[in-house]
């Protein structure tokens, strides 16, 4: 096949046969207990330079425990895939953490775009169609894959994706390379110890992004016995081979919401849209981040229960969430 | 009658009824999202919304909350949760008739442009979040619809950045580089104008102003030219039941349709 086009970003690709010989090696088959506190998780499987993703939003579902954790131990150079993010990205760059950026979506606010524009980070152009296609590439075991999107624009050029000429149709097709995060975070409604699990509602890419990760943290809401899994099998999101660690993290995405279990908290959310400057980013990252010891330290004391309790009460949409 | 609006409850209501009803259409982040609301609860109940979070056939509940995407308001009561490679697939294969997304800056072509302002990429005058799912709806949906906010400097020559595409350079690009056959964009929502692309030359063309403004007042400024349609329609500004719905049902907080305050005869 010829190749017609080649964007110009710098691309971690891992070839499908080293990504399985890693599986066959580092991927546990037996079933055995992986429960672990935040702060081990991060730490055994959250390494400097990493690449990391993550499934659904800053408002919905997000792993947002998991990063504050990361930030908390002041990880470096770590390379995002950000997709769904109004304000991940903003903290770990905020942090000291992220140097390369994968964008779906950038991030909301000026502190990002800023950050961009200074040069402190650096941003390579996908989509979000692409990066999920990316993903789903790594998740077959295949090196790339074909997509009809990125076409004619200068997104293709600053991405990492290639136009050939397709051996099919004889016309040009797009081809992105797969993407084999080192680290994926996910936070689920439910696991049980083995790291089985379940999200309920949509998602972006959470199977692919858990198959395609060499280390994949789920934190969960709720610990269910396995017994619930084989009585109703069809809702299993995640099987716990794909799995290294399960966290427990009851309200883990705070500030964002967890369908039918508690509402985002818009407030909250309004103070990290509200952040422009490094000072008010440092101020923030101080007091909500830095100050406390782990989760359960934040949710006391920088949330409280009278506002968990409210944020619960709200989420009264329970059709199909269980 | 004179009826008080803002810029942008005008340009959600003309989104809204460019709509059809018993179609599919791909909707995206932001404006589009409250577009869709207003057109299902007024025009087009049998419309199918698809989203890039994996929800198809939603009949979200209001109001619409600030910035959300998957949350269990803007999924609800859908025919299908699935993920984001399944809802692009639907686009992929055919099945969605509109696609729907907002735009930073466009060109006479109706390139899309939210990645970034100024000449170097490395170094952005300004930049913007980027694509998220612009792309794909723009490549891969039937026809695609624009909204943006009417400032003339948002319409340039060309585009610093095509981060979406439009007609590309021109009559059959599209098709040149690989995207799917007949599809493109389709219309231009602004918060005081509509505008298309003429058939032939694929130009971006005015069709229609808000009542009581005329076609110079629209364009001027703009650096693309656009091209103007024989007639130019006299865009009617928003109904009662469109303002009643968008303020007390979507928006009540009166955050996202607050903009520069109209007036126009009903």
């Amino acid at each position: 096949m010829e190749t017609i086009q080649q964007g110009t970003a710098e691309v971690r690709f891992t070839h499908p046969d080293a990504f399985r010989e890693w599986v066959r090696q580092h991927k546990r088959r037996e079933m055995v207990e992986k429960l672990l506190s935040e702060r081990e998780a991060i730490a055994r499987f959250v390494a400097d330079g990493d690449y990391i993703a993550y499934d659904f939003s800053s408002l919905t579902r997000g792993p947002q425990a998991l990063v504050r954790e990361i930030i908390r131990q002041r990880r470096k150079d770590l390379w995002v895939c950000a997709e769904f993010t109004l304000h991940e990205t903003a903290l770990l760059v905020g942090g000291g953490c992220a140097s390369r950026i994968d964008v779906g979506f950038l991030g909301y606010g000026n502190y990002i775009c800023r950050a961009v524009s200074e040069g402190r980070v650096r941003v390579f152009d996908w989509t979000n169609g692409s990066l999920a296609s990316r993903m789903l590439a790594a998740a077959r075991g295949v090196p790339f894959m074909p997509v009809r999107t990125l076409l004619g624009t200068d997104t293709l050029c600053r991405s990492g994706a290639r136009v050939v000429s397709d051996p099919f149709t004889g016309g040009p097709i797009c081809l992105v390379p797969a993407l084999n995060p080192d680290v994926c975070l996910l936070h689920v409604h439910q696991a049980d110890l083995f790291g089985n699990a379940r999200i309920f509602g949509t998602n972006l890419f959470a199977l692919e992004a858990a198959m395609a990760g060499k280390k994949v943290i789920v934190s969960t809401e709720e610990i269910i016995d396995p017994l619930e899994f084989r009585k109703d099998p069809a809702r299993t999101t995640i099987p716990y081979f794909l799995v290294d660690a399960v966290v427990h993290l009851p309200f883990g995405a705070y500030p964002a919401g967890v369908q039918a279990r508690y509402e985002l908290d818009l407030e909250h959310i309004d103070k990290l849209n509200a952040i422009q400057t490094e000072e008010q980013m440092q101020a923030y990252l101080s007091e909500y981040v830095y100050a406390v010891e782990d989760h359960a330290d934040f949710l006391e004391r920088k949330v409280g229960w009278r506002r968990l309790q409210d944020l619960t009460r709200r989420a009264t949409t329970r059709e199909g969430y269980h | 009658m004179l009826v008080e609006f803002t810029d942008t409850e005008f340009m959600i209501c003309t989104a809204a009824r460019l709509l059809e009803d018993r179609k599919t259409v791909f909707v995206g982040w932001g404006m589009p999202q409250l577009v869709a609301m207003l057109a299902e609860r007024l025009y087009t109940p049998q419309l199918v919304q698809l989203y890039e979070f994996g929800a198809v056939g939603p009949q979200s509940q209001t109001p619409f909350v600030r910035g959300t995407m998957g949350g269990p308001t803007n999924v609800y009561r859908s025919l299908q949760w699935s993920n984001m490679n399944w809802a692009f697939s639907y686009a992929a294969t055919g099945y969605v008739d509109y696609g729907m997304i907002g735009a930073a800056q466009i060109d006479g072509y109706g390139n899309v442009n939210s990645t970034l302002l100024g000449e170097s990429y490395e170094r952005p005058g300004r930049r913007f979040p980027g694509s998220g799912g612009g792309n794909e709806v723009a490549s891969l949906c039937w026809k695609t619809i624009l909204v943006m906010k009417h400032e003339p400097r948002r319409f340039v020559q060309r585009v610093d950045f095509i981060t979406s595409p439009g007609y590309l350079d021109g009559p059959g690009a599209r098709e040149k580089a690989g995207l799917p056959q007949g599809t493109g964009p389709w219309r231009v929502v602004t918060s005081k104008a509509l505008f298309g692309f003429e058939q032939e030359t694929k130009r971006l063309t005015l069709l229609g102003v808000l009542k009581g403004m005329a076609a110079p007042e629209v364009l001027q400024g703009m650096e693309c030219e656009p091209l103007v349609a024989q007639a130019v329609e006299a865009l009617a500004p928003p109904t009662e039941d469109e303002l009643r719905v968008l303020r007390r049902e979507i928006d009540p907080s009166g955050i996202i349709i607050r903009g520069e305050k109209m007036r126009a005869a009903r």
